[in-house]
């Protein structure tokens, strides 16, 4: 009887783990997306540690899909993933968004360092080709960064449509890139506080007195 | 196998505070122990490095990547053991080139590099894709900075941004133009009092450069100051700099 229950409880964990899991790629599923990314953005209210998240579409999926049939537009979006998952930390978390579609939820993450991580994944999925009997397909993506930072209001869905937007830039732009506001970029992460300025300016104030006339 | 050369970044946040001067003299002063050492004028926008050395140049940086120039055939020495790259004037910044052209350009510098026991890249003032690139690139980064509020708060800027968004955590800083080395102390002191408690980084007080008439007179004569005749104040720091960097550039070319 024992036995009995303990492999039923086994099995319902195996059963909310797949329920969680794309079959295609292994990535998480947009269940598990939305599930996440909730959980980091109160750990971001909580911590003050912002949350990144990198969104990417796959580059001229359908016409894959057209001229070289399901199989192998699958086959293109199992190559993705796999090198992605190559170039990721062990704590991001990769989702399947839907389709062509993928978000990676970076916890704990500036800006900054998720707009390189993009980078990164780009650069890896571009020079690895598709390879197909006797020919390559190259393969290649784009991608939007968004963060999250404390005292901001926004939503899940909120979080990823701004990722989104600069994965529409970046297909604007050409494919093959990574979009994002540059702007926040200089001005959030990296601008010098008032407190770090007026004690840095205190240098010059405190020497003119303390000066020998 | 080549062995790799101290390779170092001459960087400020604000310009005018003596970056292209500290990187021609510092130059020039390690060749006085037979070092061969390389300027690379990092200013890709507003080139200068040229000028203090009163040489004409008519290739650059910038034809490596956009005729496959020779890297070597681009460098002019003035002197027996310095070389120059030089940059150009009037063109636009380096955040035209694409990641791909910044991988061949640094490609290309490596190579070079191996030429050299020790090389300084003298980059543009502020924060831009440039100036991070260069600092990214090369081991060592020394920040320049003075007394002025301006110097100070823009120096701290740049190196929040390499602390921050380019994982550069050790940082030299020369302290340049003041009155006497108790300024100098004392403005190094208050930079590494609040970089200490709002970054994560390990600065080394390098040196403290006093102000100078013979450095101003040197830039109009075109020549470094260290290599002047009439030895001044500035000259004598910039050489006490150059002997303590010296031995680590020995630890570089010896560490293969």
């Amino acid at each position: 009887m024992a036995a009995e229950i303990v492999a039923l409880r086994e099995q319902v964990r195996q059963l909310e783990a797949s329920s969680r899991i794309d079959a295609l790629t292994g990535y998480y599923n947009y269940r598990h997306l939305m599930e996440a990314l909730a959980a980091e953005m109160e750990r971001t209210r909580r911590s003050g540690v912002p949350t990144s998240v990198i969104m990417t579409d796959l580059d001229h999926f359908k016409q894959i899909n057209d001229t070289y049939g399901h199989e192998i537009g699958n086959a293109a979006l199992k190559q993705a993933t796999r090198v992605w998952h190559a170039a990721i930390r062990q704590v991001d978390v990769a989702c399947r968004y839907g389709g062509e579609e993928f978000v990676f939820i970076l916890p704990g993450t500036r800006f900054g360092m998720a707009t390189r991580a993009a980078e990164r994944l780009r650069i890896s999925l571009a020079r690895t080709p598709l390879e197909l009997d006797g020919s390559r397909l190259n393969l290649t993506a784009s991608f939007g960064v968004a963060a999250y930072r404390r005292g901001e209001e926004m939503s899940v869905e909120g979080f990823i449509d701004r990722a989104d937007r600069y994965v529409l830039q970046a297909k604007q732009a050409g494919r093959n890139q990574v979009a994002f506001d540059r702007s926040q970029l200089a001005l959030q992460e990296t601008a010098v506080s008032a407190s770090e300025k007026a004690l840095l300016t205190r240098i010059t104030a405190a020497g003119d007195d303390e000066a020998p006339l | 196998m080549g062995t790799p050369p101290f390779t170092m970044c001459i960087t400020s946040g604000k310009g005018g505070v003596g970056k292209t001067s500290l990187a021609v003299n510092l130059g020039a002063a390690l060749t006085r122990t037979d070092r061969k050492v390389l300027i690379v004028d990092g200013d890709l926008g507003l080139a200068n490095v040229d000028i203090f050395f009163g040489l004409s140049v008519d290739t650059n940086i910038l034809d490596i990547l956009a005729n496959g120039s020779d890297p070597l055939a681009c460098v002019s020495f003035p002197l027996d053991n310095l070389g120059v790259l030089p940059a150009t004037s009037g063109v636009p910044e380096m955040v035209a080139l694409g990641p791909g052209d910044q991988d061949k350009l640094g490609g290309y510098l490596q190579c070079l590099f191996d030429h050299f026991d020790l090389v300084l890249i003298d980059t543009a003032a502020g924060i831009g894709a440039s100036v991070l690139w260069f600092n990214s690139f090369v081991g060592d980064n020394l920040v320049v900075l003075t007394p002025e509020p301006t110097a100070i708060t823009d120096a701290y800027a740049l190196v929040k941004v390499l602390s921050t968004e380019h994982r550069r955590h050790r940082f030299e800083i020369v302290v340049n133009q003041v009155a006497d080395t108790e300024e100098g102390a004392r403005v190094f002191h208050q930079f590494q009092m609040v970089a200490g408690s709002f970054l994560d980084v390990d600065l080394n007080h390098l040196g403290t450069v006093v102000s100078d008439p013979l450095v101003g007179k040197a830039v109009r004569r075109q020549k470094p100051f260290v290599l002047a005749s009439h030895f001044g104040p500035a000259a004598q720091a910039v050489r006490r700099i150059a002997a303590d960097l010296d031995p680590r550039v020995v630890t570089a070319a010896a560490s293969v």
